[in-house]
């Protein structure tokens, strides 16, 4: 028999406190995630996605060595970076202080891709073959020019901490579309590059002064894939069913006695966490993906916490209708060795990208699921520490770098902007931070205006009071 | 989130007749504020058609088409007309905006002019008023003032406070408020047999006379003043708070009045005679994170702490967000742009840098030596200095200047006996040897700079280097190599100078530094190995030094070899040094590398490169003895120098002629003193690095100006501004002349009789602290967006009272915990659930989840874990694996990953638990507890699932499950109703009822049965319930069933509750 059943049936038997039994039955229809509920007149227009996949690369990926072909700049290595491209912009201390800042080429032949012709370069041999469904934005920008405020920023719409995160804005607008999983989930992995220096930071998935259910559930590569999710060694499931029960049964006593809705909510929270214990494992079981699969997403993808495996992982989370994941890959900060480290990063992450959104198309998710691919800011057209002809490295650059989008509501075989003969500047359509974040909640079904919380008296939002929607970008 | 504004506005129109006119501050400012203010508001950029509803004047102008608010006329009111105008063009708020008036806002605006539209000033802006006592009926329910005021509202809204907790409750609730523990049994079996008429008020002295009431007043304040113990950006490495925080302790145990209070933290280290305590008490401004980033501006992050102090500062102590006019004019609140740079003008003078903090605490820092380092200290500064006389006498400087003389311009001897190849490096790669095996450059290029002779070469880890053919050893050639050698750094193998074959077999030799460790702020340090090889790794030598060589610092290595078994040393600085062998025996095969080239900086694909320097490298083919290997290491360097060889002696030249001279060349007595300092030197710098510190306010002797920032960008300066207050508020004292204002100026300021906020400000946290709501719901906004008091003459009476009873903490909070509002069963029908869901009216006793650190306390007490000590240094409880590790930026700084405590740390209480903001206590945060990055003044509380996972599997809470049960299996009898009821009553200070009895007996057979047939997994759920001993004395089957049961009741809503 069903165990809830019989001690639900024990409590009505019991009721005779003066509680209605409208307000008892409520008790087992409520939804036991927090975050599960729509704030009032959410979603503002049809979504055109459901959820949000975000393959954040931590570090800042160098766009002129992926998507921004300056063929010109050929001509120019070694030519100290012209004043009037520069424009007195600040740069960061590291290369502030040196005495030229040389242009570097690109060392990578670039070609062009399907029929919206992007240019790729040939790090990327498998996003080339998906171009037609992405639409890549040349001309972001942000005025961060270091790691921890420019990373904050994209995440939070705010350099400075504090804000809520973008997929905890996400969970209390929407709420949730599974009753067993979390909203808003992260998944980490480690880079491929050599030198790799780049911490993350909780904040990027806080939910600031929004109630704490709204952080985002970090799952991990590890017997416990949600903190404390598994049961102790030598505590068996029915062992774990027959404490529940009696946790159950003494709460709705005390329910009883103190009417405090925060009992029934609590007991609700409790079996929760009981079919998490269940369908979270079931969730990180890759063993019964077929071979393809994994072929697809490439060798890495057998290994738990690599950045194939968690694009596999995406996948199923979006399969379970999860709202918003967010992945972080670390790894694309390179200052100096940029030929050996960045080949080793889009080794690791080229075929996975890819073959996430090969494998939403083919299994009809990709038409309601935004895809997001890009780090914090750029890379410096001109070199770090030491040019020559085979080795190069790229300081922060925030007034232009690359991203795309795919997938729900994105236009396919698009290409956003243009930047100048360097790669420095902006020529048309900047899309800024918060112009990237009202697409992204438009594409939700929400107004960026409209999505508000009120703390310390003011009606904060993800962007600030700026932001506009790409209409370029949408389908 | 439903506004209370409006609730409160709903709970007064039930009461009342729907004409009567609304309050103006508490139901009609909230709506103009938060509709209209923004453009007819306070900013005065943004200000549209001139017009303000936040002005009296303006608000009851007349425009030409007719007055904004005509008193007791809405019909003529331009104010009602427009927001209630039909057409949406013209009506207000615009669409733009999104911003929609709701049928009852325009009813009560409509309502509010009606009623004669009486306008009030901001109730938080005006000095609060003694209140009379309202008048009650029910006058036998009172038993101090502060019932007057709740039971006049609540018989006004027809409401009746319920019934006196019982006792039990009382004091759980009692001793979570004061100390954040749960009361002992005895404390509870002594307040429920105490037939005392004062028995409740003594409970309240005892629990505001313990220790541990400092720590539950703390816990509060440390949310406030972001405490943390790391800098918060990026590395977010470690730093030494601690010393405020145990501060903070000990001046809420003192009954530290909260004038005091205010003026220590916010300009302690200002007062006159500043005691080493004031300076300690200022670094509540100095909480706030700090950032080093790589690249980062420093003035760009100077000023983010200067805004976090104004942000903190004004929430704090006087819950006023500044920070909104930070940017522009505040567009609520009379705060101007200009107004919040003269308030962030005084928190802009210290002595502070924009990127510090990389190894520990950031300047300005106090030393907090021990009694017993400071003599040390002190001690050791005397004898260095009058060692130092000596050894800079006149005398002693003239030796030394003659032995230079003498030497001057000699060519020193170089032993040329099998000198093979020779590479001084001095601006070439030529040999010098005579066999003109010259080098050359493969890849990347390699720098001259200063050496040790003259100049050295570098290798930045992109470069390879061949040196020729020569020096082609077999293994049982005799054969040495010398050089100077500086480490570079890398985690990986370092290689250094090898000639061999090929990179499969390595047949030949090789010098590598490997097995890097860190010794300090991104500093390396690696043994040196020479490898002696046939085919690796199966046939070959390899030896390595003892010691390790710090990255930067230059080392004069020789490895010899006699060309037989066991016969390899090496001499580092000239002196002999003992040899680890990783494979100590000469290859079986050749290790003859014909044609092969010395190459320096050499690597396998896609690893890292040699990162350092070389001078003087020289092959011979014959074992140097250790008097030869000691003048080129020690005397040859000296010699070269004096003879001219590399110009003009350097200032770093000339100290190491020095430190040759005062070694080798001075007296007996003198090389003993100079040896002597040497030490003493050393022992001073471990000495400093021992002594903790703790960061405080201290001001600049050059104070940085402070600008009104454009649009708050750090680049852009305005006006030029000096300190100030705003002007809403009563005016800062006259100075004397020519003296500006300073913290403490403005501290004492805050703490004036007249100033309207501070009191209001502790007196409604300490409401929150005991109610879980503040009188005013948002205790970080008293202006015109926060919400306004539900009780607002309680919360006037209060204050003034605090400041009366000359800010006396304790005597306030007593007053508090006495009243009969206080003590009321948290017990809640239906109907008032309703009617009052937040408990806004206090119609009941509050009900709250236990704050985050409170409920593994609770779990520690109980099981008599708990290890009481107050204060020290912050501790490391379980937390599951790789949480700090996953997120960090590696190695080369402090706290990038999570050293477990052991033993009595594991029991501290989670106040005192590490607090890293990048990656806060995990299960804490669970509990809602917030990252500290920034102020907060207020926790929101959430119930969640994951909450449930942390009480049901955080060793935590099952390893003081095991020790609970532990203890009840000793103390009772088998009866297992008996153990029932004792385990539940240690964990929640009373007995089961029946039906709880059976629920738990129930529990209790069938987990017994599942673990007496399954020792196993008995075992199995012990071991993992924590580090402390198991009990072997007791059956294993037993323990892990009663554990089971333990755990089930602290995972219960009543254990991890205030009810």
């Amino acid at each position: 028999m069903d165990p809830l059943l019989s001690t639900r049936r024990q409590f009505f038997g019991k009721s005779a406190t003066g509680i209605g039994i409208a307000a008892l039955a409520s008790l087992f229809e409520r939804s036991a995630f927090a975050t599960a509920k729509t704030l009032p007149g959410f979603p503002n227009f049809p979504p055109t996605a459901k959820r949000v996949i975000y393959l954040h690369q931590s570090g800042g990926p160098s766009q002129l060595d992926l998507f921004d072909y300056k063929p010109g700049l050929a001509k120019q290595q070694g030519v100290d970076l012209p004043a009037s491209i520069r424009m007195g912009q600040r740069i960061t201390g590291m290369t502030s202080g040196q005495t030229s800042l040389p242009v570097a080429p690109s060392i990578y032949k670039f070609a062009q891709h399907g029929s919206s012709g992007a240019w790729v370069s040939e790090l990327l041999p498998h996003t080339a073959k998906i171009v037609d469904e992405l639409t890549i934005i040349k001309t972001m920008n942000t005025e961060a020019i270091n790691h921890d405020p420019a990373i904050t920023f994209i995440q939070t719409g705010s350099q400075q901490p504090g804000r809520p995160s973008m997929g905890s804005w996400t969970s209390y607008g929407l709420g949730s579309e599974n009753e067993n999983l979390p909203a808003f989930v992260v998944l980490l992995s480690q880079a491929q590059a050599i030198n790799t220096d780049q911490p993350l930071f909780s904040r990027l998935w806080s939910a600031g002064f929004l109630p704490s259910s709204h952080q985002g559930v970090r799952f991990r590569a590890s017997s416990d894939p949600v903190l404390y999710l598994e049961d102790p060694p030598g505590m068996s499931r029915t062992g774990r069913r027959q404490i529940l029960d009696s946790i159950a049964a003494l709460n709705k006593m005390q329910y009883a006695a103190y009417g405090d809705p925060e009992i029934e909510t609590r007991i609700g929270q409790y079996e929760m966490a009981y079919r998490m214990q269940t369908s979270i494992p079931d969730l990180m079981d890759l063993s019964k993906e077929p071979d393809s699969t994994f072929e697809m997403y490439g060798p890495d993808s057998r290994k738990p916490g690599t950045y194939a495996a968690n694009c596999l992982l995406a996948r199923r989370l979006a399969e379970r209708n999860v709202r918003f994941v967010q992945l972080y890959h670390r790894g694309w900060d390179q200052h100096g060795d940029l030929p050996r480290d960045l080949t080793l990063q889009c080794n690791g992450t080229d075929q996975p990208t890819a073959a996430l959104i090969t494998d939403l198309k083919q299994r009809g998710l990709l038409d309601d699921t935004l895809v997001i691919w890009g780090g914090e800011f750029g890379r410096t057209v001109y070199c770090q520490g030491k040019l020559t002809e085979a080795n190069y490295g790229r300081d922060h650059h925030g007034r232009c770098f690359t991203m795309w989008m795919a997938g729900g509501g994105i236009k396919r075989g698009n290409i956003i902007g243009e930047t100048d003969d360097f790669g420095y500047n902006i020529v048309s359509d900047g899309v800024h931070i918060h112009d990237l974040q009202a697409t992204i909640l438009k594409c939700l079904g929400v107004d960026h205006t409209k999505l508000t919380y009120k703390f310390q008296g003011r009606h904060f939002r993800l962007t600030d009071v700026m932001g506009h929607v790409v209409q370029k970008a949408l389908a | 989130m439903k506004s209370v504004g409006f609730l409160l506005a709903g709970l007064t129109m039930s009461a009342m007749a729907a004409n009567t006119a609304p309050d103006f501050d508490r139901e009609v400012r909230p709506i103009l504020s938060d509709n209209c203010y923004a453009c007819h508001g306070p900013d005065e950029k943004h200000r549209m058609a001139g017009l303000r509803l936040d002005v009296k004047e303006s608000a009851f102008s007349e425009s030409k088409r007719g007055k904004i608010v005509a008193p007791s006329d809405s019909a003529h009111s331009l104010l009602y007309l427009r927001v209630t105008n039909p057409e949406t063009s013209h009506r207000m708020p615009p669409v733009s905006t999104g911003k929609v008036l709701t049928p009852q806002q325009l009813d009560t605006i409509k309502r509010w002019i009606d009623g004669g539209a009486k306008w009030e000033t901001h109730w938080a802006f005006t000095a609060p008023k003694h209140p009379d006592l309202p008048d009650v009926t029910d006058k036998g329910w009172v038993k101090n003032p502060i019932d007057r005021f709740v039971l006049a509202r609540l018989e006004k809204e027809g409401l009746k406070p319920q019934p006196e907790a019982d006792r039990i409750t009382l004091l759980r609730r009692l001793s979570f408020d004061l100390t954040g523990l749960p009361p002992t049994l005895d404390e509870v079996r002594a307040f429920v047999n105490d037939r005392s008429p004062d028995a409740y008020e003594k409970q309240v002295d005892r629990l505001l006379a313990s220790p541990h009431y400092g720590e539950r007043m703390a816990m509060q304040w440390l949310d406030v003043a972001r405490y943390a113990d790391s800098h918060g950006y990026h590395i977010d490495s470690e730093r030494f708070m601690w010393p405020w925080r145990d501060w903070v302790i000990k001046a809420f145990n003192a009954n530290m009045p909260y004038d005091q209070f205010t003026v220590k933290q916010v300009a302690g280290d200002l007062l006159p005679g500043s005691t080493i305590d004031d300076q300690i008490a200022s670094g509540f401004n100095r909480n706030h994170m700090i950032n080093f980033e790589g690249g980062a501006i420093p003035e760009e992050y100077q000023a983010e702490y200067v805004a976090d102090r104004v942000d903190t500062t004004s929430t704090a102590f006087l819950a006023l967000t500044m920070g909104c006019a930070r940017c522009h004019s505040h567009k609520y609140d009379p705060i101007s742009h200009k107004e919040y740079y003269q308030f962030s003008a005084f928190f802009n003078t210290i002595d502070e840098e924009g990127l510090d903090g990389r190894e520990g605490n950031a300047k300005p820092f106090l030393k907090l030596p021990t009694p017993q380092q400071d003599a040390e200290e002190k001690q050791l500064t005397a004898s260095i200095a009058s060692t130092e006389e000596v050894l800079k006498s006149d005398a002693v400087v003239k030796g030394f200047e003659q032995w230079k003389e003498s030497l001057l311009a000699k060519t020193p001897v170089i032993n040329r006996e099998g000198l093979i190849a020779h590479y001084e490096f001095d601006g070439s790669l030529g040999d010098s040897s005579g066999r003109y095996e010259n080098g050359r450059t493969i890849q990347g290029d390699p720098s001259f700079g200063p050496g040790r002779i003259a100049r050295s070469i570098g290798f930045d880890g992109q470069t390879l280097i061949g040196l020729g053919k020569g020096a082609a050893f077999e293994k049982n050639d005799p054969f040495s190599i010398a050089v100077w050698l500086r480490f570079g750094g890398g985690k990986q193998q370092n290689p250094v100078i090898e000639r061999i074959a090929d990179s499969k077999t390595r047949r030949g030799y090789e010098i590598w530094f490997d097995d890097s460790v860190l010794v300090g702020i991104q500093r390396r340090a690696a043994h040196i190995e020479l490898r002696m090889t046939s085919d690796w790794p199966n046939d070959a030598l390899v030896v390595r030094s003892t010691d390790r060589f710090t990255q930067g610092e230059w080392n004069h290595i020789v490895f010899t070899s006699s060309g037989s078994e066991g016969g390899i040393r090496l001499y580092v600085n000239g002196k002999s040094q003992e040899l680890v062998a990783v494979a100590g025996k000469l290859p079986q095969g050749s290790i003859s590398a014909p044609g092969a080239e010395i190459q320096v900086g050499a690597k396998e694909p896609d690893a890292a490169r040699f990162s350092g320097s070389l001078d003087d490298l020289r092959f011979y083919n014959r074992a140097l003895g250790a008097e030869e290997v000691r003048y080129i290491a020690v005397d040859y360097p000296v010699r070269a120098i004096l003879s001219g060889v590399g110009g003009k002696v350097t200032k770093a030249e000339d100290e190491r002629l020095h430190d040759y001279y005062m070694t080798h060349v001075a007296s007996s007595d003198l090389q003993q003193k100079y040896a002597e300092l040497a030490v003493l030197k050393k022992k001073a710098t471990t000495l400093e690095k021992q002594i903790l510190t703790t960061m405080v306010m201290h001001e600049s002797k050059t104070p940085r100006e402070t600008f009104v920032l454009l649009r708050g960008d750090y680049a852009s300066h305005g006006e030029k501004v000096t300190p100030g207050t705003p002007a809403i508020l009563p005016p800062l004292p006259a100075m004397p002349d020519g003296k500006q204002p300073n913290r403490l100026t403005l501290a004492e300021w805050m703490v004036e009789p007249t100033n309207p906020l501070t009191a209001r400000v502790a007196v409604n946290r300490y409401w929150q602290m005991f109610f879980g709501l503040g009188l005013v719901k948002t205790a970080e906004n008293f202006g015109a967006q926060g919400e306004p008091p539900s009780h607002p003459e309680l919360l006037d009476w209060l204050a003034t009272e605090f400041i009366s009873s000359k800010w006396d903490v304790k005597a306030m909070q007593r007053l508090i915990l006495t009243s009969a509002v206080y003590r009321q069963s948290s017990k809640v029908t239906p109907e008032l659930l309703e009617r009052d869901p937040e408990n806004r009216l206090i119609a009941r006793g509050p009900r709250f989840r236990l704050p985050a650190e409170s409920i593994r306390d609770n779990a520690l007490a109980v099981s008599g874990l708990i290890n009481p000590k107050i204060g020290g240094e912050s501790v490391f409880p379980y937390q599951p694996a790789g949480i700090w590790e996953e997120l960090a930026f590696g190695d080369g700084f402090s706290m990038q990953s999570y050293t477990q405590s052991h033993g009595p740390d594991l029991y501290r209480r989670s106040m005192y638990t590490f607090w890293k903001r990048t990656a806060a206590p995990a299960a804490m945060l669970t509990f809602d507890a917030p990252d500290r990055e920034k102020c907060t003044a207020r926790r929101l509380t959430t119930n969640t699932p994951l909450q449930a996972l942390v009480l049901l599997n955080d060793p935590t809470y099952l390893e003081a499950s095991r020790v609970l049960a532990q203890k009840v299996l000793h103390q009772s009898s088998k009866d297992q109703a008996q153990r029932v009821k004792l385990v539940f009553e240690l964990i929640t200070s009373r007995s089961p009822d029946r039906q709880e009895l059976a629920v738990l007996t129930k529990l209790a057979r069938e987990q017994s049965d599942n673990y007496s047939h399954d020792p196993k997994a008995a075992a199995k759920f012990l071991k993992a319930a924590g580090e402390s001993p198991i009990d072997g004395s007791l059956n294993p089957a037993d323990l892990a069933a009663w554990t089971a049961v333990a755990s089930t009741i602290f995972n219960l809503d009543e254990t991890v509750t205030k009810e």
